[in-house]
């Protein structure tokens, strides 16, 4: 399957996207809003207020939310075309960098039930647990497991967690004329500093000018793309601007996992005891 | 050192220690010049084996000396004294001595062998030898498969292997009919004739004494008689003393 | 070589049988220690290889004995600055036995921490080409999920999706085969026979509660291992052991010592029996060949030749054994390594994979050529020296016989003087500087001592033996008059030609009288330990080995199986194999107090009233007598065991004796095992029935308790104890493949005598048909030798083994039990060995005896 097939044909919504539909949107979410105002020098032909700070900025402020529920289809395609369907319920809760998440599978039979909560700091790595009710037993999911892949699907687990925007820098990078399905777009290059440990040495992220939606982000190990993000199906939730489709691609495994939101809500009354392991053993 | 003179017996004395002591020789002075071609004979006991044993080295006297071609035996190591039979002895046996298992041509070839020369001349060598006791053409044969004059032939050829000054033969003629021992006898007076050494036959068989030109008589382990003829013509002989030696036993 | 190829090669192939015996009897002796030495490289291989597979890019394990740990220990680990990456492990041995074809034996089950193993091991779940597992979540998902290796799966016609049913802590369960991995390094290790699971499963599953057994490591770039190592150490205590995975094959190589140490004891007998062969072949060669020796002499060899001539022949037929021998002892090998697993899973514990490649180690095929050459040469060391003695004027006299010997039987007799005397102050010596008494010196000289002895035996061999045919003639003469005199005759005058036989066959039956002595006091010693140590009437386990300890129960079994009606008291057990001094020793926690009422031992040092007051009460600790031994530990001594929890320090309060295990037992009290090693689970039930309740009712009682929720094993007090036995059995079993074939080599020997005797004798047995002597008796004059032989073997035989086994029991006490053995004279083996020997001399004979009778059969053998 070529690469150009894992993407959107078409772009749908041109509109503004959100970002809060996923915890690995959060990674580009934070990088892109809390980056230190960093002078590029480069790009001057863009609009000149717009550095790389204040796009990102820009962008979390248009999609912020206390809470966030959705079910999420979960379809992993890999090289031979097999496709494995699953299905779970995502809750959010919290404010950036120090939002709790809770997924809970719900289909197929096998794996209905397994659970991961992810609680994020704003200063550290977040903590992950897996909670695997066949065995009753909840397991940690290591700092330094995080970039292996989150069960079979083409995210990592690093994919899943918020980070601390500090331990990473910003550029414009080059090429003024990007566009993205048809819309133009900033490119904005973000590397982890060197207190940051992280499988990625850079990633680019794709913001549409227009609504300040993500369009793509591309994960780079050394200088080779190795993840490919694609946003899609945008529409407008609650006020915000959320994609509906997102498909992250594995370049090296040559598969990929589309997941797509449904019956999405911001806003949504959670309680806190319910984003703990105690809470996620109880269910 | 005397190198007119082959063997020198001086007062040699061989007694075998064992349940009773037996006096093989009993101080023997004997002095064989080079090239001559001498025969012990004597009866059974007489000490004539012991003797030619002494003068191959392959024995050491009780008292007295031996030299052989210059060289004191009885101060040599037992190194020493291989190193004589190596360079100085050939020996001839009454049993031939073959290796059975053995061709011909290496049965020859052993003592070279023994002396480290390579196959190639070894090979070389013994061809030589075959042919000179006019056994050239059996020379990929095993003792058993020749009669017995040839094997007493291939054991003279193996004898001369390295052109020994010396050569020794032991009743080479004994265990042999008359006229193969003749025609052995012949044959190693050739050799003599030809090659120059010098050659000591034990032996009891009269005709063998009367071709040589020396003829020793020994009994009880003393020399009876010592007799040289003149002419190398067989038949001959002039006997200063008749002890009774040469009787068929 | 020209000579070897003149002189040598056709004297060889004159004499085939008796050339071919000779090599044989450095085949044998080389195969016997190529078959030991590879078979034992085979297990330590395998093992090896095992764990290095396993390991993959794991550069350092942490572990705590057997005991396992909890697993915060990891998130310890973890954080650590020099460590990249480390992964929790557990492993397991399941019997497969639900596999109904080809008897696949055990499956390694791996559990690992599916999310970040990978890291370190290279079984691809995921390769883009072949997926090999279906759904990672669905694989953690659900704990009967198994992931087989390729080879495994292949062989047994598995395929994704098929159900594998195993025996787990919970009884019998199916599981499910959820991925099938790709053939790499880590699947071939075990013979192929892996399984991965789920570590939390796996937790579940084999009864380890929240614990691991190990953690595999990787360190962090720029670090090293070593810097690694002191971190982790310094982090977690002197309860762990952080060492490269190499390591575990040095203490699996540890726990094996005393295996070796009989593997290398046998080997040099078998070696020493054929050096005896060779050196027997050789005299005969020497005496036979006097005449050619003279020839040699006379045409100018030196003795120096003749004295090469007989090395290199005997360096040709060293050679062509050893090949024979490495050749054969590899062909035997396979056989003894599935031996040694056996052995080895039954006596420590450690499954072994049935299906390992054998470890022919090309070093230890040259050392073996090596040793093999080194040996005939030796051995014709002798008869070389005496060929370059002959006097060539002698030996040229037809019919002449050189007594070769003569003055060297003087000259052994004084040498067996001293040596023996050494020997004894060898013995006596280390007593009396009893402050050394563990210093190596001492051992030293006790090795020497036992050397000089096997050396003094051998020296003395001739005159004894002839000694003995000279006491034996009189009695033959009764039995027949006209054979046993020509058969003591021959014997009597040719006591070189006998001797080396004699010496072959005494020392083989030195070897048979030392294992067979060691077995008996060993069986009385454990007889003796069951009957005190082991009186419940039910064990209840959570496998079916006793020793296989990484199926456990949890800490419940033992109130849930005492309120079972009709059982009067319940003891739990834990045993583990910790690391102590550096050496793998067995940890057992026990209820002491409890102990101390139904299974009462008399303790060798100390008393037994405060060993168990003191020992239930946490104050003391009580080790076995083995260990005692090895390690030099005495009463009141203060031991300090490290524990994942901290360092124990107690005393020792009581020394006992017990058979638990190899490299000794430490006895801890079950609640300061629990304290120190946080490990609650059980290994074995104890259990003890009020009185008058049927035994197979209360049994009956417990499975059905368990049904359904647990694997539950129960053996009677008789069934454990006849399990023992039998494992004991075993142990000597092997010892004893080595005895027959050291019986072989004598009876070869045998074989090699008579036909140089009839060669010898030839004339003699010609003359005694002409005379009239009729082929029957001269047959029987030939068995009747044969008999001599082995009447004589046998005696002295019993006499050396009397010697050796002291010395055996000796090195059994202080080098590789350390069990305190009885000396005890195993007469039921001696006198079973009578007929047996007899009867095998006899075999020996008929052949020799045939071509006696037939003289055309002697002249193919010996035409001369």
């Amino acid at each position: 399957m070529s690469k150009q097939r894992l993407w959107p044909r078409r772009h749908e919504n041109t509109k503004k996207n959100g970002v809060h539909v996923l915890p690995f949107h959060f990674i580009f979410f934070f990088f892109v809003c809390f980056a230190p105002s960093w002078p590029t020098g480069l790009q001057s032909s863009l609009i000149a207020a717009d550095n790389a700070r204040q796009i990102v900025e820009e962008a979390q402020k248009r999609t912020d939310a206390k809470s966030q529920r959705y079910e999420g289809v979960l379809q992993v395609f890999d090289s031979k075309g097999k496709i494995a369907d699953k299905r779970w319920t995502f809750e959010r809760l919290g404010s950036h960098g120090q939002s709790k998440v809770v997924l809970r599978f719900t289909a197929p039979a096998e794996v209905k039930g397994v659970a991961m909560l992810i609680v994020n700091h704003p200063d550290r790595a977040s903590d992950q647990w897996m909670w695997t009710p066949a065995i009753e037993r909840d397991r940690r999911i290591a700092l330094q497991d995080r970039s292996t892949r989150f069960f079979g699907t083409d995210f990592s687990f690093e994919d899943l967690e918020e980070r601390d925007v500090n331990q990473y820098d910003y550029t414009l990078a080059a090429g003024d004329d990007a566009t993205v399905d048809g819309a133009a777009c900033w490119k904005i290059q973000s590397t982890p500093k060197e207190s940051k440990s992280s499988q990625y040495t850079k990633s680019i992220v794709w913001v549409r000018k227009d609504d300040y939606a993500f369009a793509r982000i591309e994960n780079y190990v050394k200088d080779q793309v190795v993840r490919r993000m694609a946003y899609s199906d945008i529409q407008n939730v609650q006020g915000i601007w959320t994609a509906r489709q997102l498909e992250m691609a594995d370049l090296r495994r040559g598969s990929r996992t589309r997941l797509t939101l449904e019956k999405l809500e911001y806003n949504v009354p959670l309680k806190d005891e319910d984003f703990t392991l105690q809470a996620i053993r109880r269910q | 050192m005397s190198t007119a003179t082959a063997i020198e017996l001086d007062r040699v004395t061989k007694q075998f220690e064992g349940k009773r002591n037996v006096m093989a020789l009993d101080s023997v002075s004997l002095a064989i010049p080079r090239g001559e071609m001498v025969a012990i004979i004597g009866p059974s006991g007489s000490g004539k084996s012991t003797l030619l044993n002494l003068i191959g080295g392959l024995d050491r006297p009780s008292a007295g000396h031996v030299r052989v071609d210059g060289e004191e035996l009885s101060n040599l190591s037992d190194d020493g004294l291989t190193k004589v039979r190596r360079d100085k002895i050939g020996f001839i046996f009454q049993f031939f001595n073959l290796l059975p298992t053995l061709s011909c041509l290496e049965n020859v070839g052993l003592p070279l062998h023994l002396r480290g020369w390579t196959r190639k001349k070894v090979d070389e060598r013994a061809r030589e030898l075959l042919d000179l006791v006019q056994l050239g053409a059996r020379m990929q044969h095993l003792p058993d498969e020749l009669s017995g004059g040839e094997r007493q032939r291939v054991a003279i050829a193996r004898a001369l292997s390295i052109y020994p000054p010396i050569l020794l033969a032991d009743e080479p003629t004994g265990n042999l009919d008359t006229h193969t021992g003749a025609e052995i006898l012949t044959l190693i007076r050739d050799l003599h004739a030809r090659l120059k050494s010098t050659v000591v036959i034990v032996t009891h068989d009269m005709n063998v004494a009367q071709s040589c030109e020396r003829t020793i008589a020994l009994r009880d382990g003393a020399i009876v008689e010592d007799v040289r003829r003149r002419a190398a013509s067989p038949g001959e002989d002039v006997r200063r003393k008749h002890t009774g030696v040469g009787a068929p036993e | 070589m020209t000579l070897l190829r003149l002189i040598s090669w056709p004297y060889f192939r004159r004499h085939v049988l008796r050339t071919l015996l000779t090599v044989a009897g450095i085949v044998l002796g080389v195969a016997v220690f190529v078959g030991m030495h590879t078979a034992n490289h085979t297990v330590l291989d395998g093992f090896s290889r095992t764990v290095d597979r396993i390991a993959g890019k794991t550069e350092i394990q942490v572990t705590a004995g057997e005991t396992g740990f909890d697993e915060e220990i990891l998130d310890k680990v973890q954080s650590a600055s020099t460590v990249r990456v480390a992964v929790p492990v557990i492993e397991a041995v399941v019997d497969t036995n639900a596999i109904d074809h080809g008897g696949q034996g055990n499956l390694l089950i791996l559990g690992i921490d599916m999310t970040g193993d990978r890291s370190l091991r290279d079984y691809d779940l995921e390769s883009g080409e072949d997926a090999v597992i279906d759904d990672p979540l669905v694989f953690l998902a659900q704990p009967d999920s198994l992931m087989l290796s390729k080879e495994f799966a292949d062989k047994n016609h598995i395929t994704v999706g098929s159900r594998l049913p195993l025996g787990t802590a919970e009884g019998e369960k199916p599981f499910t085969v959820r991925g099938v991995m790709k053939s790499s390094a880590l699947t071939s290790a075990f013979g192929g026979n892996l399984a991965v699971m789920d570590i939390y499963a796996a937790q579940k599953m084999f009864g380890r509660g929240r614990t691991f057994d190990r953690i595999d490591l990787a360190v962090r770039p720029g670090r090293t291992i070593a810097e690694c190592e002191r971190e982790l150490q310094t982090m977690l205590g002197p309860g762990f052991q952080v060492e490269p995975p190499s390591g575990r094959g040095q203490q699996f190589e540890a726990m094996l010592a005393a295996y070796s140490m009989m593997v290398n004891i046998s080997s040099a007998f078998a070696l020493f029996i054929g050096m005896f062969i060779i050196y027997n072949s050789f005299a005969i060669a020497v005496t036979q060949r006097r005449s050619e020796i003279g020839i040699l002499r006379a045409l100018g060899a030196t003795r120096r030749q003749i004295r090469w001539l007989f090395l290199g022949e005997s360096a040709v037929t060293g050679l062509i054994g050893s090949i024979g021998g490495v050749v054969f002892g590899v062909v035997i090998a396979r056989g003894i390594a599935a031996s040694i697993g056996t052995l080895i899973s039954d006596v420590y514990g450690q499954t072994q994979s049935t299906t390992e490649a054998l470890a022919t180690d090309p070093r230890l095929l040259g050392v073996a050529l090596v040793i093999g050459i080194l040996t005939s040469l030796v051995a014709a060391a002798i008869p070389a020296r005496n060929a370059a003695r002959v006097d060539p004027v002698q030996a040229l006299q037809k019919g002449k016989y050189q007594v070769l010997s003569a003055g060297e039987s003087r000259l052994r007799a004084m040498l067996a003087a001293v040596l023996g005397a050494i020997a004894l102050v060898c013995l006596v010596a280390p007593p009396l500087t009893s402050a050394s008494r563990q210093a190596g010196g001492a051992r030293a000289l006790f090795y020497l001592g036992f050397s000089l002895v096997i050396v003094v035996a051998l020296l003395l061999s001739p005159l004894l033996s002839l000694g003995l045919a000279k006491a034996l003639r009189p009695l033959l003469t009764r039995l027949r008059p006209v054979e046993g005199v020509l058969a003591a005759d021959s014997l009597i005058q040719a006591p070189r030609r006998t001797s080396a036989s004699v010496a072959a066959l005494m020392l083989s039956l030195t070897l048979v009288v030392a294992f067979a002595g060691m077995a008996r006091a060993s069986y009385d010693s454990i007889i003796n330990w069951m009957q005190t140590a082991l009186n419940p009437d039910l064990f209840v386990m959570p496998s079916q080995s006793i020793v296989v300890r990484t199926i456990r129960f949890p800490p419940s079994v033992g109130p849930d199986i005492a309120a079972i009606p009709g059982v009067e008291r319940v003891q739990t057990v834990r045993d583990a194999r910790i690391v102590f001094r550096k050496t793998p020793i067995m940890l057992v926690a026990i209820e002491v107090a409890s102990m101390a009422q139904t299974a009462q031992r008399v303790p060798v040092a100390g008393n037994a009233d405060q060993m168990y007051r003191r020992a239930g009460a946490g104050e003391g600790l009580i080790v076995s007598d083995n260990l005692a031994l090895l390690q030099h530990l005495s009463l009141g001594e203060m031991l300090e065991i490290p524990a994942p929890n901290g360092l124990v320090r107690l005393p020792i309060v009581g020394i006992i004796v017990d058979f638990s295990d190899q490299q000794g037992t430490i006895f801890v009290d079950r609640r300061q095992f629990l304290k120190y090693w946080g490990d609650d689970s059980v290994n074995v039930v104890r259990v003890y029935l009020k009185p008058g309740v049927q035994m197979p009712d209360v049994r009956q009682r417990i499975l059905e308790r368990f049904a359904g929720q647990r694997q539950v094993f129960v053996l009677t007090n008789a069934e454990l104890k006849a399990y023992i036995l039998r494992v004991t059995d075993q142990w000597f079993g092997l010892t004893s493949i080595q005895i027959a074939v050291a019986v072989l080599v004598a009876i070869l020997g045998i074989v090699n005598t008579l036909t140089v005797s009839i060669t010898d004798r030839r004339r003699e047995l010609g003359v005694l048909q002409a005379v009239g002597g009729l082929q029957g008796q001269i047959r029987r004059t030939i068995w009747l030798e044969a008999l001599s032989i082995a009447v004589i073997g046998l005696t002295l035989g019993f006499v050396l083994g009397a010697i050796n086994l002291y010395y055996i029991l000796q090195i059994v006490q202080y080098d590789i039990g350390g069990m305190r053995l009885d000396y005890e004279f195993p007469y039921p083996t001696m006198l079973a060995l009578v007929p047996v020997m007899l009867a095998a001399a006899f075999v020996a004979a008929i052949w020799p005896a045939e071509s006696a009778v037939r003289g055309s059969l002697v002249e193919a053998l010996e035409y001369e």
